[in-house]
């Protein structure tokens, strides 16, 4: 479905689009005062853990936590997962466009790929911390490893949908082999790729997490970790409503990226996803 | 070349590679015979894996048939290893299918209930988008103190994860049904119930297949992540509790195990749905 910017202007604005968020907020609110605090805080008091401890966290210091703030743990985090999506998509989308073109590599890697995409990649953690130890290393290994068979999986199969005679006609109006996959290789896969991109994004926050939850010094996984030994319902869920928001934020903006980088897109169907 | 003698080609080239990676990996536990700790091959090639780390199973088993656990003084033994791998099994499959199962139908059933109108569609279409955002396995703790580290607690966390996935799937794929369809139907004379059994039900089933089998690897994924933070029994408990002992024969075996399990479930899982929607034409 095609909207103008009148159009998606209207959307944004609908009225009863945004009560969605205050209905929500009012279900949790009314089943708060209906639940002890300790099991569900209401959210007024989560928002204002986030505030309290956003900056400074002192009581987070007492469970020996080096980087006692939610930003900083935050900050970790997300450097985490920036970097390990950099690497992985790279490897993932050189990957998969080499198998592509090279029958031969792609009859021995395809095997190996499909087998790694139905496995839940959160298999690896415990191997990566014995492998890497407890330091950034295992976190970045885990998350590198599910974008990259994410984007291996999307970038093949971008290649494999592309009308051969694209390049046939390049071909043939004189394009060197290079020219041919720079030209119409590239341009012709990039809208899947980037919508693979954005699944491995949204699936990479909760690997990053889960792999500071099994063993790590720091991160918003860690503050989660200590707080549930203290069962500390209200710090976890302001961690995870934080978390959670930064999730939000990184897909609106790798779906502005793409609207922008790749104009040419036709809207992915990123819908089952 | 015809396609089916390429399919043909491709799985004995899939067989292929699969015995090289075994073989590579016996080759490399000869290789490179470090160790995790003293007795425990950083790298066990398969003759350790399916005699010694097999044995070692029985660790894990909590008594029955007339043998033993080691707890109560029982010895190792082959029975035992198997019987535990099994009963550990059944514990993770249960808790996989039961929470696949509640959060299958939960989130089928209030997603078609949000369907009825366009303003529920509209209402709910924000928080389902911010709840699927969250991330799901930063969440076990959270469920863990709301439920328990018992059965319940693992099944409610498999079933948030599904049927959140469900839910918005459903919504979704409603949302596509062609206007005409309904408004056929409409014309004929068919109510609110009727359009929804006879025409909106049969046309979302092939759009929800991408669904399903992507709840399958969100169920498989909530599972594991439950059992690795806290479990008495299961898989993921096995691996989490040889990690702490850096037994990685042990680890790599039970890895092995729910390798298979998954990739089982994944075909059976891809075979059911096509068949349940093999009148539809090709789509999604």
């Amino acid at each position: 479905m095609r909207r103008g910017a009148a159009g998606r202007f209207a959307a944004a604005v609908d009225p009863l689009r945004l009560a969605g968020p205050v209905l929500l907020a009012a279900a949790w609110w009314a089943m708060a005062r209906a639940l002890p605090p300790s099991l569900l805080p209401p959210p007024l008091a989560v928002l204002r853990r986030v505030a309290a401890d956003f900056l400074a966290a002192p009581e987070l210091t007492y469970y020996g936590l080096d980087n006692a703030s939610l930003l900083g743990s935050l900050l970790y985090t997300v450097q985490n997962v920036v970097l390990a999506v950099a690497l992985g998509t790279a490897l993932g989308v050189v990957g998969g466009l080499l198998a592509a073109r090279i029958a031969l590599l792609r009859a021995v890697i395809d095997p190996m790929m499909l087998t790694a995409g139905t496995i839940p990649i959160l298999i690896a953690a415990p191997f990566l911390l014995i492998w890497f130890g407890v330091g950034r290393g295992s976190a970045v290994a885990l998350v590198v490893f599910n974008v990259a068979v994410v984007l291996y999986l999307f970038a093949r199969r971008a290649a494999a949908n592309l009308d051969p005679i694209h390049e046939a006609a390049a071909r043939m109006l004189g394009a060197t082999p290079a020219g041919a996959v720079r030209d119409v290789l590239l341009p012709g896969t990039v809208p899947e790729i980037l919508g693979g991109l954005r699944i491995a994004l949204a699936g990479a926050w909760g690997l990053e997490a889960i792999a500071e939850l099994l063993g790590a010094q720091q991160g918003i996984g860690k503050v989660i970790e200590v707080l549930a030994g203290a069962t500390d319902v209200e710090g976890i869920m302001a961690a995870l409503l934080l978390l959670g928001a930064v999730a939000v934020v990184a897909d609106a903006l790798a779906a502005a990226a793409i609207r922008r980088l790749a104009p040419w897109t036709t809207p992915a169907r990123l819908a089952a996803a | 070349m015809t396609a089916r003698r390429t399919a043909a080609r491709d799985r004995w080239v899939t067989l292929g590679v699969f015995m090289a990676l075994a073989a590579a990996w016996q080759a490399l536990s000869l290789v490179f015979t470090a160790e995790a700790q003293p007795g425990e091959p950083m790298v066990p090639g398969w003759q350790v894996l399916f005699s010694r780390t097999l044995l070692s199973m029985s660790d894990y088993f909590q008594g029955g048939f007339g043998i033993r656990p080691i707890s109560e003084g029982g010895v190792r033994s082959y029975p035992a290893a198997v019987l535990s791998l099994l009963g550990n099994s059944a514990d993770t499959l249960l808790r996989l299918a039961v929470g696949w199962l509640a959060g299958a139908l939960a989130g089928t059933l209030l997603g078609l209930a949000v369907s009825w109108s366009a303003w529920s569609r509209r209402l709910v279409e924000l928080p389902a988008q911010f709840l699927r955002t969250l991330p799901l396995l930063a969440m076990v703790p959270l469920f863990q103190l709301w439920f328990g580290s018992y059965f319940i607690g693992k099944v409610a966390f498999v079933a948030y994860g599904v049927g959140v996935l469900f839910f918005a799937g459903v919504v979704n794929a409603v949302g596509n049904v062609p206007q005409i369809h309904i408004d056929n139907a409409r014309t004929l004379g068919a109510g609110q119930w009727r359009l929804y059994g006879s025409v909106v039900l049969p046309a979302i089933l092939p759009e929800l297949r991408a669904t399903m089998l992507l709840s399958l690897g969100a169920a498989w994924a909530a599972v594991l992540g439950a059992e690795y933070l806290g479990a008495q029994s299961g898989l993921g408990y096995i691996i989490v509790f040889a990690q702490q002992f850096a037994f990685l024969d042990r680890m790599f075996l039970v890895a092995l195990l729910i390798v298979v399990y998954t990739s089982l479930s994944f075909w059976a899982f891809d075979r059911l749905s096509a068949w349940a929607t093999r009148w539809a034409p090709a789509a999604g």
